[in-house]
């Protein structure tokens, strides 16, 4: 509701725009500088997924279910260490009050949580291997601590010895200065902020193309794509021609027909369609993919509608100097229809790339090598479902090449999508 | 003529259309050359730049025409791989596909002389049934297609419901008992709120699908098929919320996007684009981002908590739901994921419909002192009664056949406790995974007569609205 108030209230400050009086200018700054801060953060959240998507495509393994989520992709620096063989990881760690960075050397080493009896809220951390049993190990004293009878131990704080009881246990990693392994802080890993620097993984690409047979459906999805785009292009030029021009008896009712059949909803043709593909040992074939969607009304209509725009004259001229209708078709319609066709093109190309449902209805889930991206997608969303980058990577492959498209031939994607708007 | 059709088709049966699985095969082969021929199409649309200048314009178009066509002769060249032609004309040379060749060749060369002026002149054809002829001509393969692949089926998906087909066996006409076993319904009073189902109901029949208590009284509402009833309530509760969420907004943008403002056609662009990508795609996205420990969600919700706590000094805790497997909320994060995805494409829509409309119209009502509010509502709105009107009935009608974000998104698909079991997922379980194929056809066509009553309530709204103006 927010965003039709600023919808009205830039119509408001174009009319006022007309006749600016020094009081009105800022009001008029201010409202378009209120409805730019909506668009922009609206188009933040339209493109927000695909950042999302693009960056933990490229992350490494484990950096991807790092909390809080990063953007970024990041791994962490390994160090040498002076005394050790192998690099370590460093951390920002606190020491002395200042902050500095320390490799990992020992991991899992076991804290105890140790508070005195009488004030087991003050509560100091010490190695369980440091801290010793009041009395010995064979009769260590006890004292009632919550209503039970709870060890004794020997915990030194700030110098001195004092009897406490364990009130909880932790795991703490040893930190060290890579420069100087004498200087040495317990802390808690989990808790400590790696030290990272940026990094990328392209080859979670290559991976997930290997991954599955992703290469292969990538090539499929193409072939299939350009299949039907090429068929249907033929096909509704060819029929839309027929309605636009030729006058043949059943002309009409059978366009009326046509137009019917668009508001048929795919789901009713499905189970009828997948029966004829077995039926004409279709089914797990790519043909399947491709025969069915070359035939649309809706791409009829479009170019039916184009082609009845064009002058009558001039294919009229061209009859009587003896032009064959084909070549009218070839040499006047097409020529002219090419932004049409474009439109049609590019609706069609999206609905052949981004098809799921038929696919999936008929193409065999074993049998990898008819599979088109979205099926691969979907077998990767149960094999992978660990690897988030891998999955990603794969959504990118197949949502990065209609975007490429659309920012080249962004003209065609706006008209088609307003040309279905006008069908009705 | 539709014999050389029939005849084309029959043999491109048997040989062809089987090949298009060898193609994939090669067709990585092909991609170079399409990608020569692609730059060549980019170059043809570069053209459009120099529209001042015809003759530069003329001759980066003719550059781009020929790279275009080079490539696509080099992927053809590239795809077939001349040296299989052989084998594949010897694995072919059987009988009946000689007789379709030799039929079709036979039909072709016909019509070809039948089509050719001297020869129609010769057998006295006059022009009227010439131009017929070229009709059917022009008009058989997309009217070949559009029988075998549409009507057809549609008759026998019409057919298939009122039997019991499995899609492999025989099929035995059982009537509308597929209809009746989905639609029947029995309602019982029951003394108690919490009495026992099957005290009320015949529980070998029916399953209970809901009680609810009225003026005092209780009640029971019992189904035969009682998840169609939960796919259909579900279906409704997905509309009702995803309609005006990907409408209203799409709404005010467009008025936004209509002013003369700079920058607007880069906007329009930037939310156009989630409906240029694949649903798989973004379903994997946002099931990411639904992430209940990690994702982006989850923490934005934690990090406006944090945020609003440390200005009001309040200490309310954000809630970290599991989106995508709790019940509750399950249905509303495919519900913001596929409004997300449509608002763009209606924004494109509405934008289309507000530049129709006369300028003057709102000039006058500047000249007669009309505001914005009052311009939006008293012109825009009644004016954009058609556009509208398409709007909402493509809105209902794509989101009553919602299916790909939940089989991606949902796991099991439907789940969790079929919270998300959609009326079409509802279809495919039957249809292909239990393979009640008659069944999942009954489902089909109630599902049609719904849409085809909105579609209608858009034809009837649309023609009043033309008749207003």
């Amino acid at each position: 509701m927010s965003a039709q108030s600023a919808g009205s209230t830039t119509i408001a400050a174009s009319a006022r725009d007309e006749r600016p009086s020094t009081g009105r200018r800022w009001g008029y700054w201010l409202r378009n500088g209120l409805v730019y801060l909506l668009l922009v953060v609206i188009a933040f959240i339209m493109i927000f997924p695909f950042l999302v998507m693009l960056f933990t495509s490229l992350k490494i393994p484990q950096d991807t279910f790092s909390y809080p989520p990063r953007m970024l992709p990041r791994e962490q620096i390994l160090a040498p260490v002076v005394g050790e063989e192998e690099q370590k990881p460093l951390y920002n760690i606190a020491v002395d009050g200042a902050v500095r960075e320390m490799a990992l050397v020992k991991d899992n080493i076991k804290i105890g949580v140790y508070a005195a009896p009488d004030s087991p809220d003050v509560t100091f951390e010490r190695p369980v291997k440091d801290v010793k049993p009041v009395g010995g190990f064979m009769n260590q004293q006890k004292v009632a601590y919550n209503g039970e009878e709870t060890p004794l131990w020997e915990v030194e704080v700030a110098g001195a010895a004092r009897q406490m009881v364990q009130v909880g246990q932790t795991a703490f990693g040893q930190f060290v200065d890579p420069q100087n392994p004498d200087v040495s802080v317990l802390a808690n890993v989990r808790l400590s902020e790696p030290v990272t620097q940026f990094t990328w993984r392209p080859q979670n690409y290559l991976d997930v193309l290997q991954l599955n047979g992703l290469g292969r459906s990538l090539t499929n999805t193409m072939l299939v794509t350009f299949g039907v785009v090429l068929g249907q292009l033929i096909t509704s030029v060819l029929g839309g021609y027929a309605f636009a021009r030729l006058r043949f008896p059943g002309r009409d009712t059978l366009f009326v027909l046509y137009l019917g059949t668009m508001m048929i909803p795919f789901v009713v043709l499905i189970m009828p369609l997948y029966q004829l593909m077995v039926q004409i040992g279709w089914s797990d074939k790519l043909a399947a993919l491709i025969m069915p969607w070359i035939f649309t009304a809706y791409g009829t209509f479009l170019m039916r509608q184009f082609f009845t725009t064009i002058p009558k004259e001039i294919e009229e001229a061209a009859l009587l100097d003896g032009a064959s209708r084909l070549e009218i078709l070839w040499r006047i319609f097409i020529p002219a229809a090419v932004p049409a066709l474009a439109t049609l093109a590019t609706f069609t190309f999206l609905y052949a790339w981004n098809s799921f449902f038929w696919p999936l209805v008929i193409i065999n889930t074993g049998n990898t090598d008819n599979h088109v991206l979205t099926l691969s997608l979907n077998v990767l969303r149960g094999r992978a479902a660990d690897s988030p980058n891998l999955v990603l990577a794969g959504a990118a492959i197949s949502v990065i090449p209609p975007m490429l498209i659309f920012i080249l031939a962004q003209r065609f994607f706006i008209e088609s999508a307003t040309s279905s708007g006008v069908k009705g | 003529m539709g014999f050389l059709i029939c005849a084309v088709a029959l043999l491109q049966l048997i040989g062809v259309f089987a090949g298009f699985d060898a193609l994939a095969d090669r067709f990585p082969r092909a991609l170079l050359p399409l990608g020569v021929s692609f730059i060549g199409y980019l170059i043809y649309v570069f053209a459009d730049r120099y529209e001042n200048y015809p003759k530069r314009q003329r001759s980066i178009q003719n550059t781009g025409k020929i790279v275009m066509l080079a490539g696509l002769a080099l992927a053809l060249i590239a795809v077939v791989g001349w040296e299989s032609v052989p084998g594949f004309i010897a694995a072919r040379l059987q009988l009946p596909i000689l007789l379709a060749l030799a039929g079709s060749i036979l039909f072709g060369l016909m019509t070809w002389a039948m089509w050719r002026h001297p020869t129609a002149l010769a057998m006295n054809v006059n022009n009227a049934r010439q131009e017929a002829l070229e009709g059917y001509l022009f008009l058989s393969p997309n009217l070949i297609g559009f029988l075998l692949f549409l009507a057809g089926p549609l008759l026998l998906s019409l057919y298939t419901s009122f039997t019991n087909w499995d899609g492999f066996g025989t099929r035995e006409w059982v009537g509308f008992g597929n209809y009746g076993k989905l639609l029947n319904l029995t309602f019982a009073t029951l003394t108690a709120a919490n009495q026992p189902a099957n005290q009320a109901i015949n529980v070998k029949v029916y399953d209970e699908l809901a009680r609810f208590s009225l003026f005092g009284s209780h009640y029971l509402i019992g189904a035969t098929d009682k998840l169609f009833w939960i796919a259909m309530r579900n279906t409704l509760l997905f509309g009702l919320l995803v309609v005006p969420l990907s409408v209203l907004p799409a709404l005010g943008l467009a008025a936004i996007l209509n002013s003369k403002l700079p920058g607007m056609k880069f906007f329009r662009s930037v939310y156009f684009i989630p409906s240029v990508a694949a649903v798989v795609g973004i379903a994997l996205i946002w099931q990411w981002m639904y992430n209940a420990s990690v994702g982006w969600i989850n923490y934005a919700i934690l990090s406006a908590a944090n945020f609003l706590n440390s200005i009001f000094g309040a200490a309310w805790i954000a809630p970290q739901p599991r989106w995508l497997s709790t019940s509750d909320t399950a249905l509303l994060a495919i519900v913001v994921m596929v409004a997300w995805q449509t608002i763009g494409f209606n924004t494109i829509l509405f934008l289309a419909g507000m530049q129709n409309i006369p300028k003057v119209l709102y000039e006058a009502a500047t000249v007669d002192g009309a505001g914005a509010w009052r311009q939006f509502r008293n012109i825009t709105l009644p004016l954009l009664g058609a556009t509208m009107v398409f709007v909402l009935s493509t809105t209902i009608i794509a989101s009553f056949q919602i299916f790909e974000p939940i089989f991606i998104m949902t796991n099991p698909a439907g789940g969790p406790n079929n919270a998300t079991l959609s009326a079409v997922l509802y279809l495919y379980q039957n249809g292909f995974q239990r393979f009640n194929q008659g069944y999942a056809s009954a489902i089909a066509w109630l599902l049609f007569v719904i849409i085809f009553l909105v579609t209608m309530i858009q034809y009837r709204r649309q023609r009043n609205v033309t008749y207003e103006m």
